[in-house]
């Protein structure tokens, strides 16, 4: 099958115009990514993740090396047609409105009439702002604005969704709703290629990870492969009391090579705590 | 992909030109800039009030403030549309790398030249639509007047006892300083040198970063523009050989000749514009475009982001 996303050997230097030294903002990077595979980029800032994107989608041209969107060289302004882009921190034009704005877009890339109104309803819908639809942008928040900037991204229906840092800036239930945006994607068979700080995010979503580091790739696999600790097991118990628990470190400790690491209350995240008490709270 | 889908994507779709202009057009709208119009408005009935030094010989009686009008009006387009060519255009493009909206246009099938021409051409349509609008106003504003001063020289004649062959002398005269078509081709030609200020100031902000430079070189290009064809006579006067040709056809190329727009002034003194004149500034008017046009495109389809 072809790859939604094919980055051979790409790198980019940067020369400053006014002289100065070149700088390589990414180094050989290669990456291949699965039709409906959801694929994560994490590294710090200035890691070359940014650049990497604009290379896919002819924002910046190669200094060597190749970036294909389903075979098709992403320099060609056809590959386009199947790629949706969420930029860090999207504005959009402030003197339109959701519904507007998605016209717009939908109107760059082909559609007219009944079908685009379909289509902008649908994705104002998806996106939870169908309420917002004849608000002008100025007056949405910044987590209104990521996912309007998400439902352009996907206006024409594209097969491959790119999104830099799509929760920055975003508060935790913003942050949550844009989560299940991903996922929802992820059913539809929508390929995403994404990059985040939110560590805790990429894990959740994501089917494979690449860390790139001062513009190299450092590391790359499936998120399962790359977390997993070989030499250890995981055991929950639920309601154990505390002489079971005791019988449990006894048969450990009688059996040579085993070793009992660590026992007790498994904590839940920052994150599930706000939520609990937030939204599932008003929601129960 | 299909051989139609295929050729959607091929730069100067003219439907694709049309979204990103209309868009254009709109935003600049919604920055009011017709605000700007309430301002003319003020001015041209203003200068219902001004009277003119002028010599008062019976025949020209009345004829200042058929003057003070035409060149309060189009004084105004010319500020306005000048003005607006460089600003407003200089102002789009960084303003869309700023807010990032660039790369979400960019990042959906739309070949740079499309993007660049659909900029230009909002930008053009929102002067047009405004010099349309004070266009209206000033003829609105002639109209009375001229009627006006027609019956006061007419009555005059006839009190001095001339024949109708003198009166309908003097009725032409009159019509030719009020709302004629050559007052409309006047502001046509306003709008054209507009139409080649705003392709410059495309070109500038394809390279600048910021709407400051751009504006400062735009009005450095318009001013140069203006005394461009004087500057070249001096340098590379008739005996100036191949070579000094040469560079003068570089000069004019690479700024505008805008004394050729001059004619507007003719115009207001009551001059026939003639239509191989109107010709001529309408095909330098389409070379310059293109030629800023080309050249924009050439800056911009290797810009990095």
């Amino acid at each position: 099958m072809e790859p939604a996303v094919e980055i051979q050997n790409l790198t980019k230097v940067f020369r400053p115009q006014m002289g100065g030294r070149p700088v390589k903002a990414v180094d050989k990077v290669s990456i291949t990514i699965a039709p409906g595979e959801v694929y994560g980029l994490i590294g710090p800032n200035g890691s070359g993740k940014s650049t990497t994107m604009k290379a896919l989608l002819g924002l910046v041209a190669p200094s060597s090396g190749t970036c294909r969107i389903f075979g098709a060289d992403s320099l060609a302004v056809d590959s386009r047609q199947d790629v949706g882009f969420l930029p860090e921190n999207p504005y959009f034009y402030k003197h339109l409105t959701g519904a507007e704005t998605l016209a717009f877009y939908g109107k760059l890339c082909g559609l007219r009439g009944r079908a685009l109104k379909d289509r902008t309803t649908e994705l104002l819908e998806l996106v939870g702002l169908t309420d917002a639809r004849d608000r002008h942008l100025g007056g949405y928040s910044k987590g209104m604005l990521q996912r309007i900037g998400l439902a352009q991204a996907l206006i024409q229906e594209p097969r491959l969704a790119i999104l830099d840092e799509p929760t920055a800036g975003v508060d935790p239930i913003g942050s949550r709703q844009i989560r299940d945006l991903i996922l929802s994607l992820k059913e539809r068979g929508i390929t995403v290629f994404l990059c985040s700080h939110l560590l805790e995010q990429v894990q959740e979503v994501c089917d494979r990870v690449g860390i790139i580091f001062r513009g190299r790739m450092i590391r790359e696999g499936r998120l399962d492969d790359l977390l997993a600790i070989e030499d250890q097991t995981e055991i929950i118990l639920r309601d154990a009391p505390p002489d079971l628990l005791e019988e449990i470190a006894a048969l450990v400790a009688a059996r040579q090579g085993a070793e009992l690491i660590r026992s007790g209350r498994p904590r839940t995240t920052l994150e599930r705590l706000f939520l609990r008490e937030t939204v599932e709270r008003e929601n129960p | 992909m299909s051989a139609a889908t295929t050729t959607a994507y091929r730069p100067l779709n003219p439907r694709r030109i049309l979204v990103l202009a209309r868009h254009t057009f709109t935003q600049l709208v919604r920055m009011k800039v017709f605000y700007f119009l309430a301002v003319f408005a003020v001015v041209v009935i203003g200068a219902n009030f001004l009277e003119l030094p002028t010599d008062h010989l019976p025949e020209n009686a009345g004829t200042e403030i058929l003057y003070t009008v035409k060149n309060t009006s189009l004084g105004c387009m010319s500020i306005f549309s000048l003005v607006l060519a460089i600003v407003a255009t200089g102002l789009l493009l960084p303003k869309d790398v700023e807010d990032r909206t660039l790369y979400t246009i960019l990042a959906k099938p739309v070949p740079r030249l499309d993007y660049l021409i659909g900029k230009w051409l909002g930008v053009v349509a929102l002067i047009f639509v405004s010099l349309m609008a004070m266009t209206l106003l000033m003829n609105l504003v002639l109209i009375p007047h001229t009627s006006k001063v027609m019956q006061l020289q007419i009555g005059a004649a006839e009190f001095a006892g001339a024949n109708a062959e003198t009166k309908a002398k003097i009725a032409e005269d009159v019509r030719a300083l009020g709302p004629t078509w050559n007052l409309q081709a006047a502001v046509l030609v306003t709008f054209m040198r507009a139409m080649v200020l705003a392709a410059v100031a495309l070109l500038l902000s394809t390279f600048s970063t910021s709407t400051l430079f751009t504006a400062i070189v735009g009005f450095l290009v318009l001013f140069i523009g203006f005394f461009q064809a004087d500057a070249r006579e001096i340098y590379f006067g008739q005996d100036s050989g191949l070579a000094g040709k040469a560079a003068s056809g570089i000069m004019t190329v690479i700024l505008p000749d805008l004394q050729i727009y001059n004619l507007i002034d003719a115009i207001v003194e009551g001059k026939v514009l003639k239509a191989l004149d109107l010709l001529k500034v309408t095909g330098i008017t389409a070379f310059y475009c293109v030629t800023y046009l080309f050249a924009s495109w050439l800056v911009f389809a290797r810009k990095e982001f």
